[in-house]
């Protein structure tokens, strides 16, 4: 009963340092925002202000979403094209050391300014080479992810598998998809997190309209309060799309 | 008759092997060829043949300010790696020494510093600090602090519970444990947090010093880009592969496998 009452009262305790901390870092910008021009540092209720003001306009909801599909898009193109390059040197020998000592190096190790730059000596500015960059930043971490699902796989089940049927089809669709459901979903979670964080260079060299477009739009201005909003917009997207799509899929297939 | 087997199948694993090997040669070959293929279509200063690139390798090697530059990144990355290591795991210790920020940090702080994104810091320190190193080294250790604050947590969620009563049993000095028992039985999520600092530092280091930087790599990217001097983007960027390539392979990865076999249990 007393461990009860403890563990509540210091999980509200947890709770509220932890609000306290935030209120308190809100309070610690605002002094300092107070004492320095506003293209340094804007205060936290102008940036509030522009956030919701961002919000309502079409304009940007409309380079929001730009940035949004292009993300899904190349979170999808990259899984795929990792999962067949992962695929491919676990089916076809003479292949593996071409992907696994070849292509997975390189693309591991290639900045990913270096694809951004690439793409805008390359390719027109637009949808296809922002997909381009951000594909190329993203499968590294999708093949190795879902490789090492492979190389788990249990060798039982497999065999066990293959006493039923023949078919690699249904062995694949039925066995390996299934069992590899877990990698995928934790390539996905990784991707996801890059594509917002690093992959949206993709947009600063080479596109006419994304959130990295208007970031550096509003950084060249010395708009700092859209600057700013725009980072925090970029924080809200990114928690909302985790909690509403990756938190539940997680969940969804963390059973099987 | 067993042994015969066995030299057997070692052979053919061998031959397997050097099969493989031929394979990424030829890989690279039938890259290398497609490449030059690629190169007498397209203007050079969409896609160098690898010749030019393989020539402005040789003399980015042999230049003494070229080699500054890829200094100057050394710089950047070993300084960003060392602030936010030290950074990220103090602030992972907090909630293992007081337990009544766990919620702060791990809640509030972490998630925050893990959704901003990395242009942000960058376009921010510009701001602030104007361009110089020390916006390169501010963008980098906040992108990598996150990523040692996750690692040592889980470090530390893992410490032995039964080691750590021992220790206490042994002594009251909470220095004491600190040093001779949590730090040992860290060192394998220590090696494990630098070696993926090292693969994500060297991602964003360019971005920073393309935008924010006056040295360094992405600095020389830079002024190569506005001159259309793609060779020079290329043996950048072929130079970096290796560096970072070689680097994790020959001496992280090593010293990791070593380290981990030494402390985990």
């Amino acid at each position: 009963m007393l461990t009860e009452r403890t563990s509540v009262t210091s999980v509200v305790a947890d709770r509220v340092i932890g609000e306290g901390l935030v209120v308190l870092a809100l309070l610690a910008w605002w002094m300092l925002a107070r004492g320095l021009p506003e293209f340094i540092l804007p205060g936290p209720v102008g940036v509030v202000r522009r956030l919701i003001e961002l919000f309502m306009m079409p304009e940007f909801l409309w380079h929001a979403f730009t940035s949004a599909w292009r993300v899904l898009v190349s979170i999808a193109a990259a899984l795929l094209i990792g999962g067949g390059l992962a695929f491919l040197s676990r089916s076809v020998p003479w292949l593996e050391a071409v992907v696994d000592e070849r292509i997975k190096p390189v693309l591991n190790s290639f900045p990913s300014i270096g694809w951004a730059i690439l793409a805008a000596i390359w390719f027109e500015p637009g949808d296809f080479g922002v997909i381009f960059v951000e594909v190329a930043i993203l499968i590294p971490f999708c093949l190795i992810n879902i490789a090492e699902g492979l190389r788990n796989i249990d060798r039982e089940l497999m065999e066990m598998g293959q006493s039923f049927t023949r078919r690699r089809l249904r062995i694949l669709w039925r066995l390996t998809l299934p069992l590899l459901v877990p990698y995928g979903l934790s390539a996905t979670r990784i991707a996801y997190g890059i594509a917002w964080k690093i992959a949206l260079v993709a947009e600063l060299l080479g596109a006419p309209s994304g959130l990295g477009y208007l970031m550096l739009r509003a950084q060249t201005a010395a708009d700092s309060t859209t600057f700013l909003a725009t980072c925090f917009a970029i924080v809200l997207m990114f928690v909302a799309g985790e909690r509403l799509v990756i938190v539940p899929l997680e969940r969804r297939f963390a059973h099987r | 008759m067993v042994d015969t087997a066995i030299a057997l199948a070692q052979s053919s694993r061998s031959r397997g092997l050097f099969a493989r090997r031929l394979a990424a040669h030829l890989f690279m070959l039938l890259f290398l060829a497609a490449w030059q293929a690629a190169a007498l279509v397209a203007p050079s200063y969409l896609l160098p043949s690898p010749v030019q690139v393989a020539w402005r390798l040789w003399s980015f090697v042999t230049s003494w300010r070229d080699l500054g530059h890829l200094g100057a990144s050394l710089y950047h990355v070993a300084a960003a790696i060392a602030i936010s290591f030290v950074i990220g795991s103090l602030l992972a210790l907090i909630p293992y020494y007081v337990p009544l920020l766990r919620f702060a940090i791990e809640r509030r702080i972490g998630p925050f510093l893990n959704s901003f994104s990395a242009i942000g810091w960058t376009l921010l320190s510009i701001m602030w600090f104007g361009v110089s190193p020390l916006t390169v080294i501010f963008a980098i250790s906040a992108v990598l602090v996150p990523f040692a604050l996750v690692n040592m947590s889980a470090g530390l969620a893992n410490l032995d519970a039964e080691i750590l009563e021992m220790a206490e049993s042994f002594t009251r000095q909470l220095w004491r444990v600190f040093a001779l028992v949590i730090v040992p039985s860290l060192y394998p999520f220590i090696f494990a947090t630098l070696r993926i600092m090292f693969g994500v530092a060297w991602k964003v280091t360019l971005t920073a010093e393309l935008f924010g930087g006056n040295s360094g790599l992405g600095y020389m990217i830079n002024l190569s880009r506005q001159e259309f001097d793609t060779a020079t983007i290329f043996a950048a960027i072929i130079l970096i592969i290796a560096f970072v390539h070689s680097m994790d392979h020959y001496i992280l990865a090593p010293l990791q496998a070593s380290v981990s076999r030494h402390y985990a249990y």
